[in-house]
């Protein structure tokens, strides 16, 4: 079968530091794929590289047409979203604001029906800058998620979480995959929302592809074990 | 329901509310009654006031809307008031060439938009530092079309834009049309701030990189916000030309620049009012210091140092702090 | 020919002396100091009024010595306490700085122009094809050359320079690494403001005394950085050295836009390359 978003041999160096080497992977509509693997291996580097933020190696294609290298504004509005690591959004503007501007303009499509998922309909006139860390990295999920794209890039969304907001997170993941059929790739540290949302996984270590497989094929696969670990495990 | 609060997004801007009219109301009274009783030279005072604070309002645009701080507005300020000079003669009828001047400054100042908006803080003011001082030199050079450091005088014909001509050179008729454009431009200042472009300007400003990833192209926008700025500023300066009848390179040099930034900060960007506040304080400040000592220079220096160190929201940080304690006592009041 | 070139030379020797202590400043505290020009005309004034009494090297002394004293001084009180703030307030403050050194020099020295000649050692002129040339403006070039390469070891030999110059990579990493900003600080900045007032001095008899030097320099100077890339001693040098020509072949071959010529090579080079010639990108 055809895969909705393909990125082939992915690749970055910093200097002349390797930080990201032929990484390929497929994004199938109404799944989650989870990108993992221990800090440095070039998680948010893939996801950088393919959404524009830097330039790197390799190629993308969208519904089999290439956009290599088009601008962050030009993916966007073929229906390619993301988020960050590190919250980014608008700390003078109310929620509100925030998500009608994502949506460019208008409070239709998924807006109302996301606003109620993650909760924010209490602070919807609340600017950013006032709200709690959680609320703040909900909306920048938001903003990614609004305007109902076709292909999400999902950096860390729950970082900074409470255990039970992650596990509330987790559900509303797997939601928006298969009801909006949206192909998501997770970059994530918590292995509880790894596990729980994501069919299939790619292991990265230190740059390099490591291996791919379900989840329940990763979660007892030595060589994953091993590179989480180290040898001494 | 929450789909609904959503749709029913409009938002009213702070100028339609109430209490916004009140204050434009007042606004009015206090011209109307000026203009009844203030002697010839107050008038006068005030209309050059008046003219220099949309010079104010147009920085301070810039550094509210866009975080950038200019520091080569006397450069559009000089266009439009060269322009204006060159329109008349020419013999251009002014309700045509007055506009052409304001679009060319506009297009102009996009243009340059298009390039210093990739700049980031400091850079962009060193860059409008140079820029206006190298239009501050093209109009000292070129003394063909402007007679150089001579100035040209700017005769109007007998009525202008349906007003006998003598309206605009007059301390009162300059100060209440100068005051009603003044109010004009703030108002269209806060629809705009209202509006989704003005929202998605302050994106802009606060995140660029996420409102690119957000689908939006913001160069354009950027552009745009400079050169608007850059219009209001030649606004001030076709008034400045109508009203003194006279225009040198003087007003072109990048002091004066660094005067309309003065007056933004000393009235800050909290609110968009603030300039123009700003603006006036700046100028009766100035025409007392004069009296009093020939320093105002450094007394000046010493204002903006001050203002920017201990005072950063400058007057309009000192109403906010105000109405917060206003508002903070009425709460406890009600509480109880 | 030779002789535009030469005149080129001198003129961007100066340039790049000032933007120098741009450089320098911005480096280590990532703010632009709009108060360089004023501490170049500081400079020139104070050295000549020691120079008409004492003598051209009590003058250039004194010129340093003050401008150390003040370059010192808007470390101590202002860059240093606004060193967490946004840098665009501290820009805003050396303007402030700016705007009350240019009323004292109005103030104690007046509005007029004043000349001065170069010492007697290094007046008179040397013939250089066939052309006669003033010996003084080959001082410039060697005074400018001696600070330049003075400045080169300090930062390339010296541990304090190697901290500037870690500092100027990278902030934050120099921080990390110890490096303390705050005891380079007065050290740095009195040194930024020392170049601009030997500047000063240094180009009093080849250029004349007003009290509008300091602006037209700073804007000069500004040029120079922003097309040689903020923060770069090597762009800046290219840039001034370019711009040095491009003054003194367009005052003779194009005397009606002379003036403009930089300014058009500024716009051309931030079309092509907004983050100037050896800038980071931003």
């Amino acid at each position: 079968m055809s895969f909705l978003f393909r990125c082939e041999n992915i690749g970055k160096t910093y200097g002349g530091v390797v930080a990201l080497k032929d990484v390929s992977l497929n994004l199938e509509s109404g799944q989650v794929h989870g990108l993992i693997g221990p800090n440095g291996a070039g998680k948010s580097t893939f996801i950088d590289v393919v959404s524009g933020r830097t330039p790197g190696l390799g190629r993308v294609f969208f519904e089999d047409r290439e956009i290599t290298g088009i601008s962050p504004s030009a993916m966007r509005r073929a229906g390619i979203s993301r988020s960050f690591q590190r919250t980014s959004i608008f700390p003078a503007l109310t929620v509100r604001d925030q998500i009608e501007l994502a949506n460019h303009g208008t409070g239709g499509g998924n807006t109302g029906e996301l606003v109620e998922m993650l909760g924010l309909g209490a602070v919807l006139d609340t600017e950013a800058e006032e709200i709690s860390y959680g609320q703040q990295r909900l909306v920048d999920l938001a903003l990614a998620l609004v305007g109902d794209p076709r292909v999400l890039l999902l950096d860390e969304p729950a970082a900074g979480l409470s255990v039970q907001e992650s596990a509330v997170l987790s559900g509303h993941l797997e939601e928006i995959a298969e009801r909006w059929n949206v192909a998501v790739l997770l970059v994530e540290h918590d292995m509880d929302v790894i596990f729980r949302v994501c069919k299939v996984l790619t292991v990265l270590a230190s740059g390099r592809f490591l291996v791919q497989g379900t989840s329940a094929d990763i979660r007892n696969n030595p060589v994953v074990i091993e590179a989480y670990f180290g040898s001494t495990a | 329901m929450a789909n609904q609060t959503l749709a029913h997004s409009f938002r009213e801007s702070p100028i339609l509310r109430p209490s916004g009219l009140i204050v434009l109301a007042i606004l009015t009274a206090t011209v109307v009654i000026l203009t009844a009783t203030g002697s010839r030279i107050t008038l006068s005072l005030l209309a050059q006031a008046t003219i220099i604070s949309i010079m104010a309002l147009s920085v301070g645009f810039l550094a509210r809307t866009a975080d950038l701080i200019s520091f080569g507005h006397a450069a559009p300020f000089g266009l439009g008031a060269y322009g204006t000079a060159l329109v008349f003669q020419h013999g251009i009828p002014a309700e045509v060439g007055i506009w052409l001047v304001l679009v060319a400054v506009f297009a102009l100042f996009f243009v340059i938009g298009l390039v210093v908006g990739k700049l980031n803080g400091i850079a962009f003011s060193m860059l409008t530092l140079a820029l206006g001082q190298f239009f501050f030199v093209a109009v000292s050079k070129l003394r063909a079309i402007t007679a150089g450091a001579d100035g040209m005088t700017v005769s109007l014909p007998r009525s202008l834009f349906g007003l006998p001509s003598r309206t605009f050179q007059t301390p009162d008729g300059m100060f209440i049309i100068a005051a009603v454009i003044l109010a004009a431009l703030v108002i269209l200042i806060y629809l705009f701030e209202a509006s989704r472009t003005g929202r998605l300007a302050i994106g802009v400003r606060e995140n660029e990189e996420r409102v690119l990833f957000l689908g939006y192209r913001t160069k354009i926008l950027k552009a745009a916000v400079f050169a608007t700025s850059a219009t209001i500023a030649g606004v001030s300066g076709v008034l400045f030309a109508l009203y003194q009848g006279f225009v040198s390179p003087e007003i072109m040099h990048w002091s004066f620049s660094g005067n309309a930034l003065i007056m933004a900060i000393l009235g800050g960007s909290l609110a968009v009012w603030g300039p123009v506040a700003g603006a006036l304080v700046f100028f009766f400040l100035r025409e007392w210091l004069s009296d009093l000592t020939e320093h105002w220079l450094a007394v000046l220096g010493v204002i903006l140092i001050t203002v920017t160190v201990a005072w950063p929201g400058g007057m309009t940080g000192l109403a906010k702090a105000m109405r917060t304690r206003i508002s903070g006592r009425e709460r406890n009041g009600g509480g109880k | 020919m030779i002789i535009n070139a030469l005149n080129g030379l001198v003129y961007g020797s100066l340039l790049f002396i000032l933007a120098s202590g741009l450089v320098l400043v911005y480096g280590l505290r990532r703010v632009v100091n709009f108060a360089h020009g004023a501490f170049y005309m500081l400079g020139a004034y104070i050295g000549y009024s020691v120079a008409i009494h004492a003598g051209f090297i009590p003058g250039i002394i004194a010129a340093a010595a003050v401008l150390i004293a003040v370059g010192v001084a808007l470390d101590l009180v202002v860059f240093r306490k606004l060193a967490d703030r946004d840098p665009l307030v501290t820009v805003l403050v050396t303007f402030g700085v700016l705007l009350v050194l240019e009323d004292f020099v109005r103030t104690v020295w007046g509005t007029g122009n004043y000349a001065i000649d170069p010492p007697a050692l290094l007046s008179g002129v040397v013939q250089i094809a066939g052309a006669p040339f003033p010996i003084y403006r080959l001082f410039i070039v060697f005074a400018s050359a001696l600070m330049a390469g003075g400045m080169v070891i300090w930062l390339r030999y010296s541990r304090s320079g190697l901290w500037v110059r870690a500092a100027s990579h990278s902030p934050v990493v120099a921080a990390m690494c110890g490096v303390r900003t705050n005891v380079l600080g007065p050290l740095v900045v009195g040194l930024g403001a020392a170049f601009a007032g030997i500047a000063g001095i240094v180009a009093a008899p080849f250029l004349s005394l007003n009290p509008s030097m300091g602006a037209e320099i700073l804007v000069m100077s500004f040029v120079v950085s922003v097309v040689g890339g903020l923060g770069s001693f090597g762009g800046a040098f290219i840039s001034a050295m370019i711009l040095g020509q491009i003054q003194a072949f367009g005052v003779v071959y194009l005397p009606e836009i002379a003036a403009l010529l930089p300014f058009l090579l500024m716009a051309l080079v931030l079309v092509v390359r907004p983050q100037g010639i050896l800038g980071n990108k931003v």
